[in-house]
Order: structure tokens, then sequence, then C-alpha cells
């Protein structure tokens, strides 16, 4: 485990608005090795752009540019559309948000499942075994029915099942994964976490856990940034994060309800412009 | 014997050419002022309950009464000045094409209020939201402001019951507290009741004094605030459920 | 009267109803300034309107009374006549600018009949489902089985020719796909939450089709009535040109076409200019409904 997987340094992405370009991350940096790296922030914090500039997804007409950007040795900045190809789903995978939009509507379950085995398998007969396999892992209680389903025969928690089980069938490096578990019941998210974890500890994969969910983020990772209007307010070690410095992360915090009861009313975050300074 | 009773509650809804039990047998009661939750993942039929209420989901059994009246097919204007829903995706239930304005002044019209300026001005103070926000469009709109909109429209005709679906699990934490202390806040100031659906158990907690934990489509168990913070629940699944809420542990 | 300044129409927080309506239209309307395409069609449709409302200005002779019938029949382009004259000595550019009032009559017609009734159909059909939505759905699908022209074909062989008759025809028969362009897009919006919400407020049905559906469908409807205006227009010459519309001596496009054809080898601006004339037209419907498209549809946008 020599350095770190993937580093990188003063992140920007913007997009063009009437007003000019405005920036949406602005001047982010982290290093990340065979870890589990956790980004929280509330929606338009830039945590999800973030992670899709590292696979070179910023949609157009946004323009991602950074001091350094670098995978295993390789700088993705100037990457061309066969490196991506190369990279993209064998080395660095992604799981999104919604799986609906993400799986091939016209093709069965199996047959993606076993098209993303392929590059790993030897054989047909392997491939399959892999994919049901892989099913058989998150929790899909009949593989070999939703094997031979089309994505649209799936429910919302099993589609984005299938997706993670899909990403990672290649054994990716590195896996973003932008809010996996949020679409699913919390039972099910557990397994689901799970199984990341022991990707991460078994194989040695790194993980970025794209989420909103401060609590889960900070009892599954290992350490957390925590992003505030396109910037890292604070990083931490996530089972640090219950004594974190930052007033933002600390008012995060407080406004959860808790099960075993707090304060009424909850407090509320009260927002500070020098923040997003 | 409650403001809201349900017994036997059943809804079913023909699928792509299958039956779909959303609802088997359940049973609640909800007294005046309280709130009431009802917790579930989903596909727990949940929401179902309440969609049944209102009679936006087909009923095939059981009875629910209102007040000691049945609610059973379509449902008077009346019932409709007593109960009033917040939606979950506060993106979905606003007209794209109406101000604030207009969606305030809609259930005015329909109910032939005459002082609909001076409501709709007091609605929008309620929620916390003001006279600037009157005109605008929802797109103008963050998330958090547009469920305070939806919030305004339930409360314009001073209903005695909120039917809540998951009024805040499209939102930002931050914002979900404001949202929940808002609610809060209104039940207080007007002695209103809450039905309330979430998949979040700490939600539940802290809004509802009584629960009804559902799992496909039954009732699992009833439980108070109380017993909830105790841990003292008598069904597997409602114990998976709160274990799971902790956040993750490894195994 | 406040001043309509810029940042008075774009404010985030206008102070009445008036000023959020407004604005929101003029930034449709900035949209829709950035488009080219749009405002090169929607050019071409004012120069259209202009013409109407200007033709006894700009047409330098009368469109129906000829010229000398023999010295001034069949005159190629020239300063004196600038598209030529036809068979009977009559200026074609005259004819051509009072032509453009016969099209703009139709086209504003049709919209205003086939609009609505394709809307109203189609949005009922959605909402209500069921046996309703059956038997209506079926009645559209009779006008749909028929080609456009020839049903109006049969139409105007049943009412007499005749540009009135001409114009109730291609109404009759282009209200069909409006109603289930609405259909399909109220079928989309019945189950949205916010008509769950207005249904929960006690609506009556008549409200919820009017107040609610009907906004959220006008704009793909517009767009597509926009873009069938080509076919509208075309459908009228066509008439035209077969005898079954504008009769003689009115100047109308389609009609013009018909007559020069029998000089098209020889005198081939005959029929030339009243073409382009239909053509530019077309076009510039087909530019605006695409910009419009463009910068309107809720489902290109998001």
């Amino acid at each position: 485990m020599s350095g770190a997987l993937l580093t990188v340094d003063n992140l920007r992405i913007s997009f063009p608005t009437r007003q000019g370009r405005a920036e949406v991350v602005r001047g982010v940096s982290f290093t990340l090795g065979r870890e589990r790296l956790g980004i929280v922030g509330e929606s338009g914090s830039g945590k999800s752009q973030t992670g899709r500039a590292i696979l070179g997804l910023t949609p157009p007409p946004g323009r991602a540019e950074a001091d350094t950007l670098r995978f295993d040795g390789r700088d993705l900045r100037h990457a061309t559309a066969a490196d991506w190809r190369s990279l993209r789903g064998r080395r660095i995978s992604m799981v999104m948000q919604d799986p609906k939009f993400s799986l091939n509507p016209v093709m069965s379950i199996g047959r993606q499942l076993m098209e993303a085995a392929a590059r790993t398998a030897s054989s047909r007969t392997e491939a399959r075994a892999k994919a049901l396999a892989m099913l058989e892992a998150v929790q899909i209680r009949d593989p070999e029915r939703v094997f031979h389903a089309y994505p649209h025969e799936l429910s919302g928690g099993m589609g984005q099942r299938v997706m993670i089980a899909m990403m990672l069938i290649p054994e990716p490096d590195l896996l973003i994964a932008d809010e996996p578990t949020s679409a699913l019941d919390v039972t099910v998210q557990i397994e689901v976490l799970r199984i990341l974890d022991a990707l991460v500890k078994e194989r040695g994969m790194g993980l970025i856990f794209i989420s909103h969910d401060l609590r889960l983020v900070s009892s599954f990772c290992d350490r957390v940034l925590v992003m505030y209007a396109g910037r890292v307010v604070e990083e931490v070690k996530a089972s640090d994060l219950m004594q974190a410095k930052h007033p933002y992360t600390q008012g995060l915090f407080r406004c959860l309800p808790r099960i075993e009861g707090g304060t009424r009313p909850l407090p509320t975050l009260q927002r500070d412009a020098e923040w997003a300074r | 014997m409650g403001l809201i009773d349900v017994s036997g509650l059943s809804v079913t809804f023909i699928a792509a050419g299958r039956r779909v039990r959303a609802v088997r047998d359940v049973s609640f009661s909800v007294g005046r002022g309280e709130s009431y939750g009802i917790v579930g993942e989903s596909g727990s039929g949940k929401s179902t309950v309440l969609r049944a209420l209102v009679g936006l989901a087909p009923v095939s059994g059981g009875q629910m009464t209102m007040d000691g009246a049945a609610l059973q097919g379509a449902r008077p204007a009346a019932f409709y000045r007593k109960v009033q829903m917040v939606f979950q995706d506060p993106y979905a239930s606003l007209h794209p094409r109406h101000t604030v304005d207009r969606v305030l002044s809609e259930p005015l019209a329909i109910h032939g209020f005459t002082d609909r300026d001076a409501r709709i001005a007091r609605a929008l103070d309620d929620v916390g939201l003001g006279q600037g926000f009157r005109f605008r469009y929802p797109h103008q709109l963050s998330g958090g402001q547009r469920q305070r909109v939806a919030i305004a429209r339930a409360i314009i005709l001073e209903p005695e019951v909120l039917l809540l679906d998951e009024p805040t699990s499209a939102l930002d934490a931050s914002i979900q507290a404001e949202v929940l202390n808002l609610l809060d806040r209104l039940r207080g100031e007007r002695g209103l009741t809450y039905v309330l659906v979430s998949h979040d158990l700490a939600v539940v907690a802290h809004m509802c004094e009584r629960l009804l934990v559902m799992q496909h489509g039954r009732a699992v168990e009833e439980m108070t605030r109380e017993s909830l913070r105790a841990q003292a629940a008598t069904q597997d699944y409602t114990r998976a459920l709160l274990t799971a809420s902790e956040g993750y542990r490894p195994a | 009267m406040s001043v309509m300044s810029r940042e008075w129409l774009l404010t985030e927080q206008p102070a009445s109803r008036r000023q959020a309506h407004v604005g929101q239209a003029y930034r449709t309307w900035l949209a829709l300034r950035g488009n080219r395409l749009a405002m090169v069609g929607l050019g071409i449709i004012v120069v259209l309107i202009l013409m109407a409302v200007l033709a006894p200005l700009i047409a330098p002779y009368d469109p129906i009374q000829g010229g000398d019938l023999r010295t001034e029949r069949l005159l190629p382009p020239s300063w004196q006549h600038l598209m030529g004259t036809d068979d009977l000595a009559r200026d074609i550019w005259s004819r051509v600018a009072y032509g453009s009032r016969i099209t703009l009559m139709v086209v504003a017609l049709v919209a205003v009949i086939a609009t609505p009734v394709g809307l109203l159909v189609g949005t009922i059909s959605g909402y209500f489902g069921g046996v309703v939505d059956t038997v209506l759905m079926r009645i559209t699908d009779i006008f749909l089985a028929f080609p456009q022209l020839v049903l109006a074909l049969a139409f105007v062989a049943a009412l007499g020719p005749g540009i009135e008759n001409a114009i109730i025809a291609i109404s009759i028969t282009s209200w069909p796909p409006y109603a289930r362009l609405a259909r399909a897009e109220t079928l989309t919006i019945r189950n949205a939450d916010h008509i769950a919400a207005i249904k929960l407020q006690g609506a009556s049905s008549l409200r919820i089709i009017w107040g609610h559906v009907v906004p959220l469908c006008l704009s793909s409807v517009v767009i597509r009535v926009t873009l069938d205006m080509a076919g509208i227009i075309l459908t009228a010459a066509g008439l035209g040109f077969l005898g079954l519309g504008a009769q003689p001596p009115q100047p109308e496009w389609g009609a013009m076409i018909a007559e020069g054809r029998q000089f098209i080898i020889d005198n081939w601006w005959v029929s030339t200019m009243p073409g382009i004339a239909i053509f530019v037209v077309s076009l510039g419907f087909n530019f605006l409904g695409d910009g419009l498209r463009d910068v309107m549809d809720p489902k290109a946008r998001k």
C-alpha cells in the first residue's frame, strides 16, 4: 500500500450562467488511500459534482479544473476518451443515486452483469457464476429470477442493488458511491454497506462515499470531508465527527431529531456568511 | 373512541394485471389533538393508509370513521375543511405554473371565502415565509420554502387534522429541523391532530406520542414514544429498524 | 403604471400578481430571443402580418382588376412588375401581398377553432379515463384514420367550395392530433401530487381540468400547432389548387399556383412566386415552433 490511490488538489468546477461562470466547487483538495472516505454536505454543496469530476463526468457546459488529479500515478486532467474507457468501469466505478438511468432498459439484468464480468472471467460459465454470486452478495433473494428480469421489472431498491452488483463485478480499485443507499430501506442499506466494507478491507479498494446522512457516514467511513458551498470546511476522522470543530458540522449534528429524545424545538442551523467565503 | 378510527382497513390495487394488497387489515385510532406516527419502509403501505383516509386509494375492506361519521365514497366539501394533507415531494406537490398567491387562493375560492388577501397574508406569516414570497413561482423557491407553501396551503382552510406524508424526507437535515419545528408550533397553536407517515424512526419519535410500525401492508406493532425510547419493542422487525437507525455497525 | 425596467421584470420578489406574470413572460421572451432560428421564424411571421395589414399600401396594383390584356399579360419580373404578371394581366406581387390576408386568416381561424377543441377533448378524456376516454378517443381515431386532405376534401365537397368552408374543413380535420397530445400529457399530470392536493381541497373536476391541467398541456399543444401551421397552409393551398378553397378571382396562394400551372414551362414566375411565398411562411412557422419547443417544453428543460 504505497502512496495515495487518488490525489485531488485544488479542484474547481464551474457552470456558465447569465451572470458569468458560477463556481459550484471551489478548490477542493484531498488524498485517498485504500480506505473509506466520506463526503457529506447538503444539497448544492458540490459533493456530487466532486465525485463526478473525478471520473471526468462533469456535465457540459460545466468545466472542471484541478492543479492535480492523479489516480494510481496517472494524470487524469488530460485523459482522452480512450483513457477514460480503459479506466471507467474497470478501475474506477461509480454508483449513482438513481439506478433507473444507469441500466440498459432493453437488456436483461443477467446479460448486463455477464458483460461486466466478462473482463475478469475466463469463460461464459464463470461469468454467469460470478454474476449470480454477486446478486446473492447484494442480498437479492431470488438471483435466478432477477438474472432473467429486465430493469423495468425491478423495484427501486432492487435496481439499486443490481447497480451496485454491476459496479462491483469488475473489482475496481476505486469506487465512487453517490448516495448509493438513499433509495434503500434501512435494513437493506446496512447489508449493502457490509459488502462495500468487505471490499475495502479484503481487496484494498478505495471508496468515496458521498452522502447527506451525517449519522450514516460517521458510523461507516474512516475519514470524512464536510462540504459547504463548494468548499471543504472540515476534514475529520469519522469517529471524531461528534467532536467536530466547525460550527457547520456541529450544527448539522444538533439539528437531527433523536429517538432517545432531545430538545424541543430542535436547534436549527444558523448559517454564517463567513463559512461560504 | 378517537377522532379518527380505522378498523380492518384493506386496500387492493390492480397494477399491471396483478392484484397488489397494499394494506391488509390495519386498525388504529387517533385521538383529538394527538400526533400519531406510522413508520415503515418502502412498500409497507404506510402512505396508502393516508391516501385511503382522504379517498385517494381504493378501499377494499374495513371501516374508517372521523368524528363518528363513516368515511366512504366521495367526500363532501366539509370533509376537506377538516382534513388536509402535506405531501412528501415539495417539487411535485406545487403546480409549476401557479404563483404562491394562486396556490393559496384556490382553496379559499373553492370554499367561498371573501377575505382572501388577509387569510393569505396570515398563512404566509404563520409558516414563516412573509409577504415577499406571495407572488413567486415555485421555481423561485428552495425545497424548504416550497414545503412551507404546501403547509400554508394545508392550514389555510383551518382544518382540524393534518395528514403528513413524509413531509421532510426530501429536505436537507437543517431544513428538516426547521419544518419539524414549524409543524410542532402549528400544532401547539391550533390544537391540530397529526397523522405523520415516515420511514425515519427518529422523526416519528420526535413528533408523535404514539406510533404504528408497518411492514408489507400489515401492522407490526403499536408503541408509545416512551416504549420506543426505552427500546421496549416486542417484535423482531421493530428491533431491526431500531438497530438500523443507529447507523452502521461492522458485522 | 410602474416602470418596466429590466430589474423590475427579473426580480425574484415580485410585489404584485401582474409583476409576477409579466416577469415570467419576459423570462420566456429572453430565452426565446436567444434562439436564432426562432427569431428568424418570428421575423417571417411579423413580416407576413405587416404585409396583410399594409397590403393596400405596398401593393402597387389592384389584385383583382388586371391591366391591359393585350400588352400586360404574362410579363416576366421587372421593375414595373416585381414578380411579373399572370395570364389576366394582374400584378403577381400585388396578389401575393393581398393573398397574405387570406393565409393569415386561415392560420388564425384554424388555431382558434382546432386548438381549444383538441385541448378540451384530450384533457377531459385523459382526466376522467374509463368510458369517457374510450368514447372520445375512438371518435378521435375515426378522424385520424383519414388523410387530412382527403377528409377536408370530403367536407368541402359537402359544404360547398369557398374559403370559409375550407377553413371549417381544415379545423375539423386538424384537432385530433392535439387531442391525442393533450391526453398523453394529461395522463402524466393527473397522478401528480399537485393534482391530488387540489382534489383534497375539494375542487370540482371542471376547475381542476381548466385551472390546473390545461395550463400544463398548453405549451406542448401550442408548439405542436405552430409546427402544424406549415401543413395547414399547405392544405389550404392544396384545396385552393384543387379549386375547392378560395374561389377566383380571390388572390389565394394555392389557387394562384393552380392558375399558373398551364404556363409553367414558358412563364415560370406565375406559379413560382406564390410558391415561394408559401415556402417562406411555412418555414417561418416551423422555425418558430422549433424555437418554442426549445424554450417552453417542460421535458426539454429540467
